[in-house]
């Protein structure tokens, strides 16, 4: 019986494929629908402890084969995101919990909320690119990040996972520094800019963005790579993941689940159905009777 | 993202304009653009004309709407799309109800087989009403001015609904909940274009979902059979920072 039932970060899915933070999931209804028609899990909007609006647009700057956003961290702050959860929860699946903040209190009274929420796990963005004081900002200095770490996994119930930014000059020690987490996911996006050479300037209100998609996936692959190579922990591949082939890519160099967001973009909802089911053609093709039995055996 | 050079305008109201272009992408009727204003931010507009001549018809509400309605001949727009599902065609008689703005993107669908019940606040706000035959074109104002006084339900008890092979609606989600309240039980064929905040317009960010449904790629035409299980459509949105609201 051929099974892409995973463990991975101290949760059990039926599938590997999960839906990444900051695509689709600042509605609850939106998150279930994600849920129900074929992902594992979904990770949800990043939130804080106060409302934001985000930018103003233009947040996004598409192109065929990536995609440029600085959304802004957008988000009705913690207390008003309760009503989502309970919403999404209806699909009995795991919802992830994103949670940013710039210390360790902050993410201390998130996690804690997001846990009475009912989620499976939260999921700290030390990485986004685009917000000052946040992010990448914080998952960049390994001290806080260990001290955030230590402190939410001393307290709370479920798992911690830590998304990590690939902008910065070693991942191995950040992936050291946040070694304490059930899981690390990588990568978040790479930080970017476009130029609108009609108008000559930025094209994003806030200037810098993220990259995803399709061009970032050997960015992403190589982080995991050197991050299995660091640490002996269960590690989330993120970026540019379109196919199962892209998904294989990530499992051989060491993750144990993915993330999925900007192939939305092009394929929609459907991409976590499809992904999986092609990935259980190859299983069967491959004599492979768990996906578990191929994670990391790419790495030399 | 296109750069491209508005050939003509026509302002349509004193607070609306209409800018004409030539481009090469093909377009539906109901389909929409993201425009952008640099500096000031990006406007979804569905296209108030989609055949080899195309045409986005600006309400003047805001700083970015604003610089917009003001672009001239020769002037260039800058845009990406299109985007979204179009209106599916219809033969036989059909109905174009269309609230304030909402007209803009029924445009493309008036022939003379097409009567409009056009709403809006005031006469000087009822929108390509001129377009549709004399004998087909049922005018409302809030104010009571031209046409019936009152609101599109008014208008719409001017008609029949029964007699027409497809209705069509677009305007202000409350609006469009009310007609739909006045139709759902009856023998219609029925679309709606949802009009929701979008920020990317391509079914990433989540702004505009109705009940998981992205307006922006699902939409932003929905069925009565899509609309019926959308427990959210005329009830609650996301604001920008997605905070749920009642609408």
């Amino acid at each position: 019986m051929i099974s892409l039932t995973t463990n991975t970060g101290g949760l059990k899915l039926e599938s590997p494929a999960i839906l990444a933070s900051g695509i689709l999931d600042e509605n609850g209804y939106t998150m279930k629908r994600i849920l129900d028609e074929g992902a594992g899990a979904v990770v949800t909007k990043s939130i804080g402890t106060e409302e934001r609006n985000g930018y103003f647009s233009p947040v996004v700057a598409p192109e065929g084969s990536y995609l440029i956003n600085a959304m802004g961290l957008p988000n009705p702050g913690i207390d008003f995101f309760r009503d989502e959860i309970n919403i999404a929860l209806k699909s009995g699946k795991p919802i992830i919990g994103s949670i940013f903040a710039s210390n360790t209190d902050d993410f201390l009274k998130l996690a804690l909320k997001m846990q009475d929420y009912g989620v499976s796990a939260v999921e700290l963005n030390l990485s986004c690119p685009h917000v000052q004081g946040f992010g990448s900002e914080v998952g960049s200095d390994p001290v806080l990040v260990k001290d955030i770490v230590k402190n939410l996994k001393g307290t709370l119930k479920i798992p911690v996972w830590s998304k990590l930014s690939p902008n910065v000059t070693s991942i191995s020690e950040i992936a050291r520094a946040s070694s304490e987490s059930d899981a690390l996911v990588l990568i978040n996006t790479v930080r970017a800019m476009a130029i609108d050479v009609e108008s000559k300037r930025p094209v994003l209100t806030n200037v810098y963005g993220g990259l995803s998609g399709k061009a970032i996936k050997p960015v992403g692959l190589r982080c995991v790579y050197e991050a299995r190579k660091e640490c002996d922990i269960d590690i989330i591949g993120v970026g540019g993941i379109y196919n199962y082939r892209d998904a294989l890519e990530y499992i051989m160099a060491g993750a144990s689940a993915f993330q999925i967001g900007t192939a939305l973009m092009e394929y929609g909802r459907k991409v976590f159905g499809d992904i999986a089911m092609d990935l259980e053609s190859y299983l069967k093709k491959n004599n492979v009777a768990n996906i578990k039995e191929l994670v990391g055996v790419a790495v030399q | 993202m296109e750069h491209i050079e508005v050939k003509r305008k026509k302002v349509d109201t004193p607070t609306v304009a209409s800018l004409y272009f030539e481009w090469d992408a093909r377009v539906l009727p109901g389909q929409f653009i993201m425009v952008w204003v640099p500096g000031l931010g990006e406007v979804p507009m569905s296209l108030s004309k989609t055949g080899k001549e195309k045409c986005i018809t600006v309400k003047a509400y805001g700083e970015s709407t604003g610089k917009l309605a003001k672009t001239e001949v020769g002037e260039l727009i800058t845009l990406r799309g299109p985007y979204g599902k179009p209106f599916k065609k219809s033969g036989g008689d059909i109905l174009l109800i269309g609230g304030g703005s909402g007209m803009a993107s029924l445009r493309p669908l008036i022939n003379r087989r097409s009567t409009g019940i056009i709403a809006s606040r005031t006469p000087e706000e009822l929108l390509f009403s001129e377009e549709f035959n004399a004998d087909k074109r049922i005018e409302v104002t809030e104010d009571g001015r031209k046409g019936i006084k009152g609101i599109v339900l008014d208008g719409m008890d001017m008609v029949n609904p029964e007699d027409f092979s497809m209705i069509y609606v677009c305007g202000p989600e409350r609006m469009l909940k009310a007609v739909y309240d006045k139709i759902k039980d009856k023998n219609v064929n029925a679309q709606f274009s949802l009009e929701r905040s979008m920020k990317c317009g391509i079914g990433l960010c989540d702004s505009c979902s109705v009940n998981g449904y992205q307006v922006c790629v699902d939409g932003p035409v929905f069925d009565m059979n899509q609309l019926r299980d959308m427990t959210e459509f005329g009830t609650s949105k996301l604001l920008a920072s997605g905070k749920r609201v009642k609408i």
